[in-house]
């Protein structure tokens, strides 16, 4: 009886502890739309509204008029969609290779491969940053590469650096060595398929979860980043894209007067990334999931 | 000439020719935005250079942009240090919680949501985490003061006062970073037996010693790759600290990302910016080696 009850207390204490925790979890996000919905007066009141007395909707008309959002907006949509599309791509490509062939150099290169998420993103951005601005008879560049501004102000400044992923390849690796068979490609040979062929037919269709889970991951960080785009739009404000935007509105604002407006604004920017991750968190948890397991 | 016969030789040089055919958009991207860039960074780290100027005509210093670094500029040196602390603490304490809270949340129900609870940050720009933790953190109106001083606790001027500005910032970012090392440990916590907890429950071992003696044990590889994929991530912190901490002094919260852009975007010293990255880069290069010798004496089988 005694033993029993202890269990019960003590599972009633675990509870509590969770419920303060999951409770921290979601409160700044709570606070976050709630006050994206508040009036000027609601939002410095003390203590602090939790549910606006009437839901001030035209925040978000307000925000989206006063800062280029739609520019930003599209910006990270096509910025994000082609790495995404890139990504999948060659990480599929390079992974199957690492998972399927035998040649030369080949752990030697995988090592090389992963190596690279060893360096810190910032040891690229100087020589990236020159050399995009150095390509020769673009942008008002000779032939040498000198006197215009290069690519530094066109979206693809954005995607390039990003077309492959050393995760995506590691991720797709795994999933090519786990769950197709030798066996399957030799059948696949022998019926006199050619190794693209193979690849296309055959391989493609199988690995759609992990492709899916790639695409996914990839859509959210790029989504997400912050660093490069905003080196870039110091140069090329018109390549800003959401957090470049959301960092400016923090900014531009007199931030002790229109909180509620930059609030809208952030919920407006989160709103991608949330809902797909919402829609297909499956294949994203799968994903987080599989980088941790042995081979 | 056709073979219509493939030998072993031709095998093989059609497996060469189809791996090197599938890995050559990488090859290719990593020649460009790999080596070249490191390269490159390193040879100017030996110059003094301001992008404005041709490459050419910037002079040699030789090692003047390391040496500066390590003995004038203080700037860099607190740097440095902020970055190893808050790689250090916020991925200890990432991986503790995170750890405790799988073990917890192994048998219970609607994992779902409270997976969905732990990932909302994951998911959501740390633009915007680090705008919606500033406003939290303010020191008049935020909610935290609120709530400290609704229960009586002293307030603090979270974000401004230089002992505890780089805390604040890493109490964001662990709250922010449970997520995905808590989904790791839940996967592998679900592949250790049931067994060896029976076993040891007749030995008469309890919840703590279950713990430390079958659970921590049979973790180590998750451990090792969630510790140096974490401390990897917290080397190159920028968003979180560049967002929340613009009114605290700099030497008490600039990490090496921030100095970095600073010194190479505002006062245009690309030398010397490439150096700090380098340094770091060295550091970060030796501490890998040292977290994966540890595991491996300790006797795993090594990760690739």
């Amino acid at each position: 009886m005694n033993r029993k009850r202890k269990r019960l207390i003590s599972r009633i204490i675990i509870y509590i502890i969770l419920a303060i925790i999951g409770i921290s979890m979601i409160l700044p996000f709570v606070w976050l739309v709630s006050s994206s919905l508040k009036t000027r007066a609601e939002f410095v009141a003390k203590p602090p509204v939790w549910i606006p007395e009437k839901a001030q909707w035209n925040n978000y008309p307000k925000v989206i008029k006063k800062v280029p959002f739609l520019k930003y907006y599209s910006n990270s949509l096509i910025v994000s969609l082609s790495v995404t599309l890139c990504v999948t791509i060659t990480s599929a490509f390079a992974g199957f290779a690492f998972a399927k062939y035998n040649f030369k150099f080949k752990q030697f290169l995988f090592s090389f491969f992963l190596s690279t998420i060893m360096l810190p993103a910032f040891l690229f951005v100087v020589p990236e940053y020159f050399m995009f601005s150095k390509i020769p008879l673009i942008g008002g560049n000779s032939i040498w590469g000198t006197g215009g501004y290069g690519l530094l102000h066109s979206r693809l400044v954005l995607i390039l650096p990003f077309i492959v992923n050393s995760w995506g390849i590691f991720l797709a690796r795994q999933f090519y060595i786990i769950s197709i068979p030798d066996e399957l490609l030799q059948a696949a040979r022998i019926d006199g398929a050619s190794e693209f062929k193979i690849f296309i037919k055959l391989i493609i269709p199988i690995s759609k979860p992990v492709l899916a889970t790639i695409a996914i991951i990839t859509f959210i960080t790029q989504w997400n980043y912050l660093f490069w785009p905003l080196v870039i739009s110091s140069s090329a404000p018109e390549l800003s894209t959401l957090p470049v935007g959301m960092k400016m509105l923090a900014m531009a604002f007199d931030p002790a007067r229109n909180q509620q407006l930059i609030l809208a604004g952030l919920t407006i920017g989160i709103i991608p990334p949330s809902l797909i991750f919402i829609l297909f968190q499956k294949y994203y948890v799968s994903g987080i999931g599989m980088t941790g397991l042995k081979e | 000439m056709k073979n219509k016969n493939p030998n072993i030789l031709t095998m093989k040089r059609k497996e060469t020719f189809a791996g090197y055919f599938f890995i050559s958009p990488a090859l290719l991207f990593y020649s460009i935005f790999f080596i070249f860039p490191v390269t490159f960074s390193f040879l100017i780290s030996f110059k003094r250079w301001n992008m404005l100027r041709p490459l050419s005509s910037s002079p040699w210093i030789g090692f003047r942009n390391y040496i500066y670094l390590f003995t004038r500029d203080d700037l860099f040196k607190a740097s440095l240090i902020n970055s190893v602390i808050y790689a250090f603490v916020t991925v200890f304490l990432t991986l503790s919680i995170a750890l405790l809270i799988a073990v917890v949340l192994l048998n219970i129900k609607y994992a779902v949501v409270w997976r969905f609870i732990f990932f909302a940050p994951i998911v959501t720009p740390q633009v915007a985490l680090g705008i919606v933790w500033g406003y939290l953190y303010d020191p008049n109106r935020g909610l935290l003061n609120s709530i400290l001083s609704f229960f009586g606790i002293p307030t603090h001027h979270w974000l401004t006062d230089p002992s505890l500005a780089l805390f604040s910032v890493m109490i964001t970012a662990v709250w922010a970073g449970i997520g995905g090392p808590l989904l790791i440990f839940t996967a592998s916590l679900k592949g250790i037996p049931d067994l060896y907890y029976d076993a040891a429950k007749i030995d008469g071992a309890n919840a703590i010693k279950r713990f430390w003696y079958i659970t921590l044990p049979l973790l180590r590889p998750t451990l090792l790759f969630t510790i140096i994929t974490g401390l990897l991530g917290a080397w190159q912190v920028f968003d979180l600290i560049y967002i929340m901490t613009r009114n605290a002094p700099a030497e008490s919260v600039w990490v090496v990302s921030l100095y970095m852009y600073q010194i190479a975007f505002q006062s245009l010293r690309m030398g010397r910016a490439s150096a700090a990255a380098f340094i770091l880069f060295l550091i970060v290069l030796v501490i890998t080696l040292i977290v994966l010798r540890i595991f491996k004496k300790g006797g795993i089988e090594g990760y690739e």
